[in-house]
């Protein structure tokens, strides 16, 4: 009897210190929030106090028109490039020999046109 | 003959003074707008209308008033939703310089910097003296958090451009999640190509 006695006294003496805990109007299941975000708690240290950029592409007109000319100048350039290594030939004719059958020192030319 | 040489000698000298780069110093208060982009004059208008509003608002009086003592703030994240770069330190530091110096909103570190004030402290417990070493869970816990955002409203057509930006703050009540105050200040500009 004296035990059971003393279990419900530890007992009530619990609930005494859990209801000392809440504050005035406070909600009794605040533990349940609580321990979510103490488990994330490191997470907004890194944002705080910072500028997080989060930015968007305004249209401007100026801006897309530049845009348009060096995309199509590398366009050119690339199809330059590409159709220039496909389509050159062999010319006989201009193979950058001088009248004497030797190789012309002034420039590079070895037969291979563009 | 001689008169040639002369107007040669300073037709040079002026092509090559024209090249040459030039760096000058300019007043910080009077930057002039070069691009049309956010600028130095952008943030500290928005520093000066930021401290104005969030020192004269009633949120501040009424807080002293209730709990006789000056509230104390956190920063907490400003996010930019504009259209260009913008570091929100350069004016969020104006107003966090001016809580401390006129000494009627107390200012708690946050973020990184609170880390690394916390890891200052973890590496005293073991290396400092025991008379000098600063003890953990004393720190001042903020009543209030200041978050902010930057919009911006882009219309443009040929070579004319107007550009409106919108920055926000907000200062949150931690204990309640009571917003108590929002400063606000749009800076719109025209811009002609």
């Amino acid at each position: 009897m004296k035990k059971l006695l003393l279990s419900l006294t530890i007992i009530a003496a619990g609930f005494a210190a859990n209801a000392q805990e809440l504050a005035l109007d406070q909600n009794p299941n605040y533990k349940v929030s609580m321990d979510k975000y103490l488990a994330v708690q490191t997470s907004p240290v890194t944002t705080m106090n910072t500028t997080v950029q989060d930015t968007y592409k305004a249209y401007d007109w100026r801006t897309a028109k530049d845009e348009k000319k060096a995309e199509r100048r590398a366009e050119r350039r690339e199809n330059r490039l590409f159709n220039n290594y496909n389509n050159r030939y062999y010319d006989p004719y201009n193979n950058n020999r001088n009248y004497y059958g030797r190789p012309n020192q002034y420039n590079n030319y070895n037969g291979w046109r563009w | 003959m001689k008169s040639i040489f002369t107007l040669l000698t300073l037709s040079a000298f002026l092509v090559l003074a024209s090249c040459s780069h030039k760096v000058s110093r300019i007043d910080p208060a009077e930057t002039p707008d070069i691009s049309g982009t956010w600028n130095n004059t952008d943030s500290r208008l928005t520093a000066e209308a930021m401290i104005n509003q969030s020192m004269t608002d009633k949120w501040l009086s009424e807080y002293v008033q209730a709990k006789g003592k000056k509230p104390v703030v956190i920063v907490g994240m400003v996010t930019n939703k504009s259209h260009e770069h913008i570091e929100a330190e350069t004016f969020m530091a104006d107003l966090e310089k001016s809580f401390i110096t006129t000494s009627k909103v107390g200012l708690v570190q946050s973020g990184k910097k609170r880390e690394e004030m916390r890891s200052e402290k973890a590496d005293q417990q073991t290396n400092a003296t025991v008379s000098t070493l600063k003890k953990f869970g004393l720190e001042k816990g903020a009543d209030y958090i200041l978050q902010g955002s930057i919009n911006s409203i882009v219309d443009s057509y040929k070579r004319k451009k107007t550009v409106t930006y919108q920055i926000n703050l907000e200062l949150t009540d931690i204990q309640t999640n009571e917003v108590v105050w929002i400063g606000d200040k749009k800076i719109a500009k025209y811009v002609k190509n």
